[in-house]
C-alpha cells in the first residue's frame, strides 16, 4: 500500500496540470481531497455535461442559509482536476476536510483566523528566495512551469521546512481539521485500498503523512476529534464567476488574475503569443489600432524583459508591460480594458438542471428561462418598455427580486420622453445571490410567493405612514395583489390613526404616483384613490392647524411638503382634490402668526393656479411687506413667495407684473428701508438670471420674453378638425387611451 | 579636475563603466559595451559583488528602466515621455554612455530643425568644386551613429517639424539611409539604435505621425510618486552638481531640501501633503530639476554672499523665480500659497519671512 501526498495550490494551473500528469502515471485506486465530505452527495454531478467551471460548492446550515461557505472550482483548480480524473477513470474520490456541519456549528468568527493560513509562509519561503512577493515567487516555481512529478516532494520537503520553523498558529480548527484529514486516510487504508493520492493545499501536505513519526497518532487525533458539535447542513453546487474565484472563503487562498490562469491551463505551447494575440483582438474590438507586427513587437519586448530579469518564460507582468510600451504607446488606460476582460475575464460557470436546489430557486431559473434574463457575469443595461407583456414581467421579477434584499438589477432613473413607461435596470448577477435566495425560501416556494408573504409580514409590523406608502409603492411595481389587499387595509387604519399632516403629506405623492400612472402597469388603481380621498381631506383640514407657530427649521420642512403635495394634487387632476387643497391654502394665507416661508408659498401657489388674481396677490405682497411687520417675517414672506423662480420672473408675466405693481406704487423712502429684505431672497438667483430680469426692468417689462402658449393665442384660422386628426397616433405614441 | 563644465556621462562615470565592462560575463548584444543586465545595475545602482559601489542615476521604478533597455536590445526604437523635468533627458544620455560609451551622437529637436540634420549634409565649397562625392557629404549624428552601431539620441521629438520627424521613418524601419545623390545608401551596423524624448505635456505642438509612433516603443517616466524618493532625486544631482561646480558650501541640510521638495509637490499636485487643504496650481510645471535648480542656485548664494551653510534666505530667491513664470497669475497663486499653508506651518517662519521680503 502507499499513499502519495500532493501538495498543491488551489487555483493554480500549473499544479493542476503536474498533478493530472502525476495521477496519469500513480493510477491510483482512491482519490482523497481536501473539500467538505458534506458534499458528498452531489459529488457525481461533477460528471455531468451540462456542469461548467467556475462553479462553487455551496455548504450552508438547513435552517439559517446566511451561515454558509463557498468552495469555488475553476478548471484549472487542481481539486477539480483530481476528481475529474477520478469520475472518467472510475476512481473512488472522497473529500476528506473536516465536515462543515462541524465547522459551521462553530460561531461563525473563526473563519477571520483561516484567510492568512497560505499567505504568510509562503512569502517567508518568497523572501528566502530574494522575491518580495510570494504569489509572485509561487507562480514562477510552480504555475509556470511544466514539469512534474518531483514538483510535489519538492513542495512537501519546502513546507515541511516551514512547518519546522514556523510552528503552526495555535488554532483548535486548522488542528482538528488536520486530525480529521489524518483520520480519512488511516480509514481509507484499512478499507484496503492500495494506491492512495491525497490533494491538499501545500501547507498541509506534510501534516497528513501519516507514516511519519512527528505526526500525532490515531490515538490523540481521535481524542482531538472528540465531542465535536454538529448542525445540519445542506450541500448544493452554484454557478460562480471568475471575478469571485479571488473571493476568500471555503478555500482560503484567492486569486487575483483567474484569466490569466485559465489561459495557461488551457494554452500548452505559445502561451505568452497566444495571450498578446488575445490581447490584439480586444483592442482591435475597441478600436484601438493593433497591427500582426506590433504583436510581434509587444512578445519581443516580453521575451528579452524576462531575459534581463533572469526569468524562464515570460510572465503576466512582462506581458504587460510589453503591452503598454508597445501596443499602447505608454498610456495606461487600455491596460484596464485588459485587466477586465481577459486578466479577470467575465466568465459565469453553469450548473445541471438535476442539482438539488430549494424550489424558490428552481422558480428563479423558471422565471429567467420564461423571460429571456439570464444571468450573468458582466454588467448590462437592460430597457423596458412596460407596454409590452414580456418586459412587463421581466419588470415585475426584477423588483420582486428587489425586494426579497437580492439586488440583482438596480434601477436607474428615466428622464425625459416616456418616462412613464420605460424602466432602465443595470444588471449585474453576483453568485452569492444564491444565499439570498436560498434564504428567500422561507416565505414561499416561488418568487411571487415569497414577495407576496414577505411584504405581508413587513406591513403587519410597520406603523409609519411614509414607510408603508413607500412599500405600497414598491409592491405594486412588483405586482404582489395579494400583499396590496393587506397593505391596504393597514394604510388605511394607520391614516385614520395619525394626526400628523406632516407624515399624510409624506405619504401623499408616491399614492398620487400610483394613481396616476398605475394604468401603465395594469394596477388596479381604485383600492388607492379610496385611500386618497381620506388623506387628502384630512391633510387639508389639519395642515392649517399644523402650520401654527413654527421655527425656521420645521417651516423649512412644511414648506417643502407643501409645495410636493401641491404637486401631487395637481398630478392627480381631481378638481374636488384641488378645491380642498386651495381652500385650505386660502385659509393659511390669511392665518394670523403664520410663518413667512409658508405663508409667501400659500400665496404664491394660489396665485399660480389663478385661485387668487393678480391684484389680489400684489395686495397679499404689500401687507406682508409693510413697515408694521417685523423686517425678519417680511423677508422670509418673500423668500417663501420667490424662492427658486429666478426664471419664473423672467418668464411669467403675471408674477412679474405683481412684483412689478408693488414696486411702482410704493414710497420711495419705504422701497430703501424694505430693499434688504428684497434682497436676501434676489441673492439667491444665479447672476444671468439676475442681470436678465435687470435688463427687462430696463426695457420697460414690455416685451414677454418667449412665446406665450395660451388659448387666447390661437388664431382665427385654427383648423380644429385638422388638429384632431393627429390626436390618435400621439395617444399611441405616448400608450394612452383617449375618447 | 578637468576644466570642463559639464562631462558627459560617458566621462564623468567611466569607472564604474570601466568596472562594470570587467566583471560583466552576461551576454551582450552585438556591438554593446556591457550587457543589458549592467545597463540597469549601471542606471540603477548597485554594490557590485567585489564590493565597488555603482552609485544610482536614476531613481523611481526599476521596471520603467528595464523595459526601456529591454526595447534597445530588441532594435526597436526608444520613445521616453514625460512632463518637462522627468529626467528623460538624463535617462537618455546614460543608456547611450553605458550602451555605446558615447553619448555624444544627438540632434536637438527645434521649431528650425531641418532634413540635413536627422540624414546628411553638404559641404557646399566641396560640393561645388568636385560635385556629390563621399567627401563633400557632411553626415548627421544619426548617421554616424549608424555606421558606428552606437546608440543616436533626438531631442524633443515633439518640436521638430511633422516633415522633418517623419524623415526618421526609414531610418527605424529598414535601418538604412537612402543617399540618392551618390546612388549608394547608409546601412547600419548592429549595434544602432535611436532614443526619443518627448514631452506630453504640450504635445499639441507636433503630435508623432501614427506612422513613426508605430517604430516606437513608449515608455512614460512619471513625477516621483513619494516625497522621500523626490527628496533624494535633489539631494544626489545636487551634491553632484555642487561638486562639479566646485561650490565651497557645505553640503545642503535634508530639512532645506525637504522643504522645497513640499513646496513643489504641493503646488504641482494643488493641494497639501496632509490632503486636507486644496491650493492653486501655478502655470509652470513645478517639476524636480527645478527644484534642483532652486537648491543649487541656494547654495551658489550661500557659498559667494551667505555664511556658507543653506538658508531660507538662500532658496527664496530661486523659489519665487520658479514658482512665479507668469507675473500676474503666478503671483496670486504663490502669495496665496505664502498666506494660507507656509504662514501657518511650524518651522517654516524664516522661509515665510525670506520669501516675503523679496
Amino acid at each position: 500500500m502507499s499513499i502519495q501526498i500532493f501538495g498543491i495550490r488551489h487555483h493554480g494551473p500549473g499544479s493542476a496540470r503536474s498533478l493530472r500528469d502525476a495521477l496519469e502515471s500513480l493510477q491510483p485506486d482512491l482519490i482523497l481531497v481536501e473539500g467538505p465530505p458534506d458534499a458528498a452527495d452531489v459529488l457525481s454531478l461533477l460528471r455531468h455535461p451540462a456542469m461548467q467551471p467556475p462553479v462553487a460548492l455551496l455548504i450552508h446550515v438547513f435552517d439559517d442559509p446566511k451561515r454558509s461557505v463557498f468552495y469555488p472550482f475553476a478548471i484549472f483548480s487542481p481539486e477539480w482536476q483530481a476528481l475529474q480524473y477520478a469520475l472518467t477513470h472510475n476512481v473512488t474520490a472522497r473529500f476528506m476536510d473536516l465536515p462543515q456541519a462541524h465547522q459551521l456549528a462553530f460561531e461563525p468568527q473563526i473563519s477571520d483566523i483561516k484567510s492568512g493560513r497560505y499567505q504568510d509562509p509562503l512569502r517567508r519561503l518568497a523572501e528566502a528566495a530574494g522575491y518580495t512577493d510570494g504569489e509572485q515567487w509561487w507562480e514562477m516555481m510552480v504555475e509556470e512551469r511544466s514539469d512534474g512529478y518531483d514538483l510535489f516532494a519538492a513542495i512537501f520537503e519546502a513546507m515541511s521546512a516551514l512547518r519546522e520553523s514556523f510552528p503552526v498558529i495555535d488554532n483548535p480548527i486548522e488542528a482538528q481539521r488536520e486530525a480529521f484529514m489524518r483520520q480519512t486516510i488511516r480509514v481509507a487504508s484499512r478499507e484496503g485500498f492500495q494506491r492512495i493520492a491525497v490533494v491538499c493545499g501545500a501547507w498541509h501536505a506534510p501534516a497528513l503523512d501519516i507514516n511519519s513519526k512527528s505526526t500525532p497518532s490515531a490515538k490523540n487525533d481521535a481524542a482531538q476529534l472528540k465531542g465535536l458539535l454538529k448542525t445540519k447542513v445542506r450541500a448544493t453546487w452554484v454557478p460562480w464567476t471568475n471575478g469571485r474565484l479571488s473571493l476568500q472563503s471555503g478555500y482560503g487562498a484567492g486569486i487575483t488574475s483567474p484569466g490569466w490562469y485559465q489561459h495557461l491551463w488551457a494554452a500548452r505551447d505559445n502561451v505568452a503569443i497566444r495571450w498578446m494575440v488575445q490581447v490584439a483582438q480586444l483592442l482591435r474590438g475597441e478600436d484601438l489600432d493593433v497591427s500582426p507586427a506590433n504583436v510581434i513587437e509587444a512578445i519581443r519586448l516580453a521575451e528579452t524583459l524576462t531575459a534581463l530579469r533572469g526569468r524562464s518564460s515570460p510572465g503576466l507582468t512582462e506581458l504587460n508591460e510589453a503591452t503598454q510600451t508597445v501596443l499602447c504607446f505608454g498610456s495606461n488606460l487600455p491596460l484596464r480594458l485588459i485587466h477586465d476582460k481577459l486578466i479577470v475575464g467575465e466568465t459565469l460557470g453553469q450548473v445541471p438542471a438535476e442539482t438539488p436546489m430549494p424550489p424558490i430557486q428552481q422558480d428563479l431559473h423558471r422565471e429567467q428561462k420564461r423571460l429571456r434574463l439570464p444571468a450573468e457575469a458582466g454588467e448590462r443595461t437592460l430597457d423596458l418598455d412596460l407596454r409590452r407583456a414580456t418586459d412587463l414581467d421581466r419588470s415585475r421579477l426584477l423588483h420582486r427580486l428587489t425586494l426579497l434584499r437580492v439586488p440583482w438589477g438596480e434601477s436607474q432613473r428615466v428622464t425625459g420622453k416616456g418616462s412613464t413607461f420605460h424602466e432602465i435596470w443595470r444588471l449585474r448577477w453576483q453568485p452569492e445571490f444564491v444565499v439570498a435566495v436560498i434564504e428567500a425560501s422561507i416565505w414561499g416556494k416561488t418568487i411571487l410567493e415569497a414577495a407576496t408573504a414577505y411584504v405581508r409580514d413587513v406591513a403587519g409590523g410597520a406603523d409609519d405612514l411614509p414607510g408603508l406608502t413607500n412599500l405600497l409603492d414598491r409592491a405594486l411595481l412588483a405586482d404582489l395583489p395579494d400583499a396590496i389587499g393587506r397593505l391596504m387595509e393597514r394604510l388605511q387604519s394607520v391614516a385614520a390613526l395619525t394626526s400628523d399632516a406632516t407624515q399624510m403629506m409624506g405619504a401623499l405623492p408616491p399614492l398620487a404616483n400610483i394613481m396616476r400612472y398605475g394604468n401603465v402597469r395594469k394596477t388596479d388603481a381604485t383600492m388607492v384613490g379610496e385611500i386618497l380621498d381620506g388623506l387628502v381631506a384630512r391633510i387639508c383640514i389639519g395642515l392649517p392647524g399644523a402650520c401654527a407657530s413654527l421655527n425656521d427649521e420645521a417651516a423649512a420642512i412644511i414648506f417643502e411638503h407643501i409645495i410636493r403635495t401641491n404637486s401631487a394634487i395637481n398630478l392627480l387632476r381631481n378638481d374636488d382634490y384641488s378645491k380642498q387643497w386651495h381652500n385650505a391654502l386660502l385659509q393659511m394665507v390669511d392665518q394670523r402668526n403664520l410663518h413667512g416661508l409658508v405663508a409667501g408659498r400659500c400665496c404664491r401657489l394660489l396665485l399660480d393656479s389663478t385661485r387668487l388674481a393678480a391684484e389680489e396677490a400684489a395686495l397679499h405682497l404689500r401687507l406682508a411687506l409693510s413697515t408694521a411687520n417685523e423686517p425678519g417675517q417680511a423677508a422670509t414672506w418673500v423668500e417663501g413667495f420667490l424662492k427658486g423662480s429666478g426664471l419664473l420672473l423672467l418668464h411669467d408675466e403675471t408674477l412679474s407684473r405683481v412684483l412689478d405693481d408693488w414696486v411702482t406704487r410704493i414710497h420711495r423712502e419705504s422701497f430703501t428701508m424694505i430693499l434688504p429684505l428684497l434682497r436676501r431672497t434676489f441673492a439667491t438667483f444665479t447672476t444671468s438670471e439676475r442681470r436678465q430680469i435687470g435688463e427687462r426692468v430696463k426695457s420697460g417689462m414690455k416685451v414677454a420674453a418667449g412665446p406665450t402658449f395660451s388659448l387666447q393665442s390661437a388664431r382665427a384660422d385654427f383648423d380644429q378638425a385638422r388638429a384632431e386628426a393627429v390626436l390618435p397616433l400621439v395617444a399611441k405614441l405616448l400608450g394612452v387611451e383617449i375618447d | 579636475m578637468t576644466a570642463i563644465l559639464r562631462e558627459h556621462a560617458e566621462q564623468q562615470f567611466a569607472e564604474e563603466l570601466a568596472v562594470l565592462a570587467q566583471i560583466d560575463e552576461r551576454p551582450r548584444p552585438p556591438n554593446w559595451n556591457i550587457s543589458p543586465w549592467a545597463v540597469s545595475t549601471y542606471i540603477l545602482g548597485d554594490t557590485l559583488d567585489n564590493g565597488f559601489l555603482i552609485s544610482p542615476k536614476y531613481i523611481g521604478q526599476r521596471r520603467l528602466i528595464e523595459i526601456a533597455i529591454a526595447t534597445l536590445a530588441t532594435d526597436r526604437a526608444l520613445l521616453l515621455l514625460g512632463v518637462p523635468g522627468t529626467a528623460k533627458t538624463w535617462v537618455s544620455e546614460h543608456l547611450a554612455a553605458a550602451i555605446s560609451g558615447d553619448s555624444t551622437l544627438i540632434v536637438q529637436g527645434t521649431a528650425g530643425t531641418s532634413e540635413e540634420a536627422i540624414r546628411y549634409g553638404w559641404n557646399y565649397a566641396s560640393l561645388l568644386a568636385k560635385g556629390p562625392t563621399g567627401e563633400a557629404l557632411v553626415p548627421s549624428p544619426v548617421m554616424r551613429a549608424m555606421r558606428e552601431g552606437k546608440i543616436a539620441r533626438v531631442e524633443e521629438l515633439t518640436r521638430i517639424p511633422a516633415d522633418v520627424q517623419d524623415s526618421l521613418i526609414t531610418i527605424l524601419s529598414e535601418k538604412t539611409l537612402p543617399i540618392p545623390e551618390l546612388n549608394t545608401e547608409a546601412q547600419a551596423i548592429k549595434g544602432f539604435n535611436l532614443i526619443a524624448t518627448a514631452n506630453n505635456r504640450d504635445r499639441g505642438i507636433n503630435e508623432l505621425s501614427s506612422a513613426l509612433k508605430r517604430r516606437f516603443n513608449t515608455v512614460v517616466l512619471p513625477v516621483p510618486e513619494t516625497a522621500d524618493e523626490e527628496v533624494e532625486i535633489v539631494q544626489r544631482r545636487v551634491e553632484s552638481l555642487g561638486r562639479a561646480l566646485e561650490l565651497p558650501a557645505e553640503p545642503p541640510a535634508l530639512e532645506e531640501i525637504r522643504r522645497v521638495v513640499t513646496i513643489f509637490r504641493e503646488l504641482r499636485e494643488g493641494k497639501t501633503s496632509d490632503g486636507k487643504t486644496k491650493i492653486k496650481s501655478p502655470s509652470g510645471s513645478m517639476s524636480t530639476a527645478e527644484a534642483i535648480s532652486v537648491v543649487n542656485s541656494g547654495l551658489a548664494l550661500a557659498a559667494h554672499f551667505g555664511d556658507g551653510r543653506l538658508r531660507a534666505r538662500d532658496i527664496a530667491a530661486g523659489l519665487v523665480g520658479a514658482v512665479v513664470k507668469d507675473p500676474v497669475q503666478d503671483r496670486v497663486v504663490w502669495l496665496e500659497y505664502l498666506e494660507t499653508v507656509a504662514k501657518e506651518r511650524d518651522g517654516w517662519k524664516d522661509l515665510y519671512r525670506a520669501c516675503r521680503e523679496i
